[in-house]
């Protein structure tokens, strides 16, 4: 912090505040500020030094921006469940089940490699939102609550820089658990397998349209719910009113499809407009009749939106407790 | 007087609901004050507003007739729709069918010699099918159809005379190995009587004798005439067999029939089952031994099953049943995901959490708790004047979504009176179950101010897979730990109640290849112990989520009882 | 009368005790209160707000007993009834008005809307904020605050009031006309208990007072009557004069005074064991001077350098 700062505190030069005279009735402090003259540190470690503080809270709470115990441990539970196809990988290699039942579920194919990020159920059911909603709940609202957010705006921090750092700091630990667990999954695979550089070369775009998928939907859950941090009072509205987007928004085009025959609102869903590109992009047929783009369009108005929303939200950020 | 003496009508009782209203009034005008609030209960108008629009889309649209049975499509392009075709049992498929239709020529097999005859030689003017050394006095050249119809081609020269392989001097095996199915070799005139011998393998016509070898088959018969069948317009063969029920009187009428309701119905007013049955084909597949009929199962008066045979009653008439089985989808699953898992989590989520634990964070429960009221009477009032909010909105958006949809909804009447106690019914189911999610946020929220956040969003969500997973199958025992399972139940109930006849649309909708979705969104009440009956399910499923209610609400007393508040 | 008809006290505390963990925060205090204003005095932290939680219920003392009203207050809210209670927590409901807020709150004692809309505007009236009482709470100062809160305290005409820091954050005008307040119930005979660590607010109420320190009870009793029994400190007498030197001179020879000292100039220490005889000589010593006498003052009388001399009793 010391060298992001730029700035030690000046205690071991002058004093800065002088007694000038002591008089009968009062006293009159000779008032001399001493200016610091040092060097600012670099733009990035200003920025890395908010990023880190968010990241390393997951790990610490010393020092760092502090994350709940339970929810340190509900990221930590569904970490440890998007990991679970590497078992049973290891399982199918025990065993020699080539092809098989272990194989068929767990092996790396168009349709797993999707389902590792894109799945419903239980990864977008259960673990990637409420991930998002526990991670990104108290990022903006707790500076608004206890009014923290003065103590990076009265630093040589721009509310551009604050935003952007807040934003990485969100994606990271997202793109940690979604996108390391899926990387993790196919070298795991492929280890366990013993497979070859020809497998490698067959499967690596697959992989990598995977990978994409993943970084899209790590983007799309930040941006909607950093948007609602930003407009919230408190981390739990912003967590439930990302659950309530993502699941709400699901049902209800899933209940459209079901009784009206069509998939026409899906676009509004987050989450399907997703899995309808991660389908495109793993080259999977696609379930949903309306065509792709639509749902590229609305993933691009999602973030959009979302991202609009944040930055117009925290440029008129007041610096004091709200 | 008492002996305090204050007037009888200044007891404890009229005391009582005083504070009551002065909690609950305070509440509602907390609520009122919070931005979020009117957002969540806004999102509830609009999502209310949106499936509304759905619905009168889907009105519009969907009663054109549909060819349910999809015999109205003319695939292989012959001219004659396949419900045509399948009457007269040619085929409608691409790759044969053109070849086949209504008048076309039919082969008639006569006779056969298989592996098992005796006399293994035959002479006559046929169409042969099989392999048999072919003394031929007369052959068809022109008998010919397509390639992997197995057809022989005997490769006339201008003269008329074949030109096929030389098999005269081959010997037995190797005949039968190298010459293969659609093929024929030519043994020449062996006995010199002017006629020619061939071995043929397949299909062809001719004049002569043939001899089957041991274990070879080969069978025979002729083609009819083709005559002239004008081709019906595809139109006929859309809503051409609609439900037909049969009355005591052996009149077919109105469906389910007033006086005889189980027993045998249905008649096939297209003629496609029947003409297969003329053909000899299996036409009874309910089995029980009724060609091309309907069997309606009923239990205490209420049609509970249908099953059909094949081809019956297949092809009904949108706009009598599609209309009002749409209409009940629409009620039941509105009532189901939008009413009770989604307006029902959500909203307690928003709005029930902090009703205690928010005035403790704030400081101001000292204001409240500084007067003459007990802790546990506090958490009552405030549940009821979260409720008085939610559960009046929730009553109301029912109300009005049901009133409009049930303008909008099929039927004689300008308004369909018989779905608003099916609304009302899910208004309350949804009341239920904010009064439910309500106490248990609230106990959490009191029980772990830090904490509890979190459990209810884990519990939110084991909520909202349960309702899921209770909507298509009520009878998994795991999903009725949870509070949307009773409810659902209960919108299953009320259904059952106001509309009796939904088991029978159910099973006319699975029987007779609707497949609206009726009978996905909506089955029998399960938990009815056993007497089958829609009230009794009713009550259980109210007074379990009456008593989760209450029991939380007590646990919820006894913490904030034990609870020093700083 | 027999025991059992006796009338019981406001407020019985019967050696309470009350820790978080480690920290003590009431160390067996037992205090009986009835009638007329007393002050609860002590620096922060000394478990004024403790005791006051104690006796309202919101905390259950780990021993002994607290009654109001021969009443248990964890287990039953009857007396509340009787109790007015100004917490020292700073937050209303922002949205509302004045008038609407004391309604409420007096309807929860079960008043009808129109019985409490009555009483609200008399005890608005009475904390002076009638013209202001059509106002949201969000807009108002930090004095006219804690007159609503009074005002919410007092709707139900209760016998005893309890009032945590009622002048904390208060301009002096504020403080003037609270402090009239307070005054003024204690004229009407309720029982009244002020907190406050600030000396002079209480010196400025009443004379009966309590005082606490590390939740323990230091003193109890008349301002004054507790001064005296402290009298093996020496007391000060401090005067303003044109020439401290040559009245130091007249005073020295006198018996009571043992000593004299200069803190500035202009000004004379007198330090004496006998404050009552000091004080009858002065107008004699003064007179006989000749000098013109700006001020005298005793120091000592108030509760600062009572509380300092309790205290380092105490420690």
């Amino acid at each position: 912090m010391e060298v992001a700062f730029g700035a030690g505190d000046g205690d071991d030069e002058a004093t800065a505040i002088v007694a000038r005279s002591e008089a009968s009735l009062g006293t009159i402090f000779e008032q001399s500020y001493r200016p610091w003259r040092g060097e600012l540190g670099p733009r990035w470690m200003r920025n890395y030094a908010i990023y880190r503080h968010h990241v390393y809270g997951v790990f610490t709470g010393k020092g760092h921006r502090q994350y709940h115990p339970m929810v340190r441990l509900m990221i930590l539970v569904i970490f440890l469940g998007s990991l679970t196809p590497i078992p049973m990988l290891f399982l199918s290699s025990l065993f020699g089940d080539d092809g098989g039942f272990f194989d068929k579920m767990w092996g790396i194919n168009r349709y797993n490699l999707w389902g590792q990020v894109l799945g419903y159920f239980p990864r977008n059911l259960c673990m990637w939102p409420l991930l998002t909603a526990i991670v990104v709940g108290g990022m903006i609202s707790d500076d608004r609550q206890h009014g923290t957010s003065a103590i990076y705006f009265s630093r040589p921090v721009s509310r551009l820089d604050y935003t952007a750092m807040k934003y990485a700091s969100v994606a990271v630990i997202l793109g940690f658990v979604i996108v390391f667990s899926y990387f993790a999954y196919y070298t795991s695979a492929i280890v366990f397998k013993g497979e070859g550089w020809a497998y490698l070369s067959d499967t690596l775009p697959m992989f990598l349209s995977g990978i994409l998928a993943g970084v899209i939907l790590v983007i799309t859950y930040t941006s909607i719910g950093l948007a609602l941090s930003s407009i919230s009072q408190s981390r739990f509205f912003a967590a439930i009113g990302f659950l309530s987007i993502i699941y709400g928004t699901k049902i209800v085009s899933q209940l459209v499809e079901w009784t009206f025959e069509t998939t026409f609102l899906y676009v509004i869903s987050p989450y399907d407009c997703l899995a309808h590109l991660g389908q495109l992009l793993l080259g999977l047929p696609l379930n949903y009749e309306h065509p792709v783009s639509f749902s590229i369009v609305s993933l691009i108005a999602m973030n959009g939106i979302s991202i609009w929303i944040l930055v117009s939200r925290v440029s008129s950020l007041e610096v004091t407790r709200e | 007087m008492d002996k305090q003496g204050r007037d009888l009508a200044e007891t404890v009782w009229t005391r009582l609901d005083r504070k009551a209203g002065a909690i609950i009034e305070l509440t509602v005008r907390q609520l009122r004050h919070r931005l979020s609030t009117w957002v969540v209960l806004g999102v509830g108008i609009m999502l209310m507003a949106l499936l509304l629009i759905f619905y009168v889309d889907s009105v519009r649209e969907s009663f054109e007739p549909i060819d349910n049975d999809g015999d109205s499509v003319d695939e292989d392009g012959d001219g004659y729709p396949r419900g045509q075709e399948e009457k007269y049992g040619t085929s409608d498929y691409f790759w044969n069918g053109a070849s086949e239709y209504p008048g076309s020529s039919a082969y008639v097999p006569e006779s056969y010699i298989d592996a098992n005859d005796q006399v293994r030689t035959i002479y006559e003017n046929k169409s042969w099918e099989g392999a048999a050394f072919f003394e031929a006095t007369w052959i068809d050249y022109n008998y010919s159809g397509e390639q992997w119809d197995s057809h022989i081609n005997w490769r006339p020269d201008d003269n008329g005379e074949p030109q096929l392989t030389d098999c005269s001097d081959w010997d037995l095996d190797r005949v039968l190995n190298r010459i293969s199915w659609g093929e024929a070799c030519d043994m020449g005139d062996g006995d010199e009587d002017g006629r020619n011998t061939y071995y043929a393998a397949g299909k062809w016509r001719g004049e002569g004798t043939n001899t089957v070898l041991e274990g070879g088959f080969l069978q025979w018969g002729y083609w009819t005439e083709e005559f002239y069948v004008a081709p019906d317009p595809k139109e006929m063969y859309i809503n051409e067999d609609g439900i037909d029920c049969i009355d005591l009187d052996g009149q077919i009428g109105d469906c389910p029939s007033e006086d005889r309701l189980s027993g045998s119905h249905g008649f096939d007013d297209d003629g496609d089952c029947l003409a297969a049955a003329e053909r000899g084909e299996f036409v009874d597949e309910n089995g029980n031994g009724i060609l091309c009929d309907v069997i309606w199962r009923t239990s205490n008066g209420v049609v509970i099953g249908i099953t059909a045979d094949y081809n019956v009653d297949e092809d009904l008439d949108e706009q009598e049943y599609t209309g009002e089985l749409g209409h009940r989808m629409f009620v039941i699953a509105v009532g189901k995901m939008a009413f009770v898992i989604l307006l029902g989590l959500f909203i307690p989520l928003f709005l029930s959490l902090g009703l205690v634990r928010d005035e403790t964070e704030n400081g101001t429960l000292h204001l409240l708790l500084s007067k003459p009221i007990n802790r546990s009477e506090f958490i009552a009032y405030r549940l009821m004047g979260y409720l008085a909010v939610s559960g009046t909105y929730v009553i109301a958006l029912a109300l009005l979504v049901g009133i409009v949809a049930s303008v909008l909804g099929p039927g004689d009447s300008i308004i369909r009176l018989s779905d608003l106690p099916v609304w009302l019914g899910i208004g309350i189911a949804t009341t239920l179950v904010l009064a439910a999610y309500g106490s248990l946020f609230n106990t959490l929220g009191l029980i772990s101010p830090k904490y509890g956040v979190y459990i209810c969003i884990l519990f939110g969500i084991w909520e909202f897979t349960m309702g899921s997973f209770s909507i298509v199958n009520p009878n998994w025992t795991v999903s009725s730990v949870s509070v949307s399972h009773w409810a659902l139940q209960m919108i299953d109930a009320v259904v059952l109640m106001a509309w009796p006849d939904t088991i029978q649309w159910s099973a006319i909708d699975e029987a007779f290849g609707i497949y609206s979705g009726l009978s996905f969104f909506w089955q029998p009440p399960v938990h009815t112990l056993g007497t089958q009956s829609a009230a009794v399910s009713l009550l259980i499923s109210t007074v379990v989520l009456l008593l989760f209610t209450f029991s939380f609400v007590f646990v919820g007393k006894s913490v904030f009882n034990r609870r020093e508040i700083m | 009368m027999t025991i059992a008809e006796q009338k019981p006290p406001a407020v019985l505390i019967d050696q309470a005790s009350k820790w978080y963990g480690q920290v003590i925060g009431i160390n067996e205090v037992s205090l009986a209160i009835d009638g007329g204003v007393t002050g609860i005095l002590g620096p922060n932290g000394a478990g004024k707000s403790t005791l006051f939680k104690m006796m309202m219920g919101r905390i259950k003392p780990n021993q002994g007993s607290v009654r109001l009203f021969g009443v248990d207050p964890w287990t039953n809210t009857s007396p509340y009834r009787r109790v007015g209670y100004v917490s020292e927590s700073e937050k209303l409901y922002e949205w509302m008005t004045a008038l609407d807020f004391v309604t409420t709150l007096a309807r929860l004692h079960g008043m009808t809307r129109e019985e409490a809309t009555d009483r609200s505007k008399h005890v608005l009236e009475f904390v002076g904020l009638t013209d202001v009482m059509h106002k949201e709470l969000g807009k108002y100062s930090k004095g006219m605050r804690q007159r609503v809160k009074i005002a919410h305290a007092l709707v139900h005409d209760p016998d005893l009031i309890v009032l945590d820091e009622p002048l904390h954050g208060c301009d002096p005008i504020a403080r003037t006309s609270i402090m009239s307040v307070i005054r003024e119930l204690g004229r009407q005979g309720k029982t009244v208990l002020v907190s406050s660590h600030i000396l002079e607010e209480i010196e400025r109420i009443t004379e009966q007072i309590v005082i606490l320190h590390n939740g323990r009870l230091l003193a109890i009793g008349n301002l004054h009557a507790i001064r005296d029994m402290l009298d093996k400190h020496p007391h000060r007498i401090l005067i303003n004069c044109e020439d401290p030197r040559s009245m130091a001179g007249l005073f020295v020879s006198q018996d009571p005074v043992f000593g004299v000292r200069f803190p500035s100039e202009g000004q004379l220490e007198i330090q004496t064991n006998d404050l009552s005889a000091a004080h009858s000589l002065l107008p004699s010593i003064v007179v006989s001077s000749n000098q013109k006498i700006t001020s005298i003052e005793n120091p000592d009388d108030n509760l600062e350098s009572l509380l300092g001399y309790l205290i380092r009793e105490a420690s």
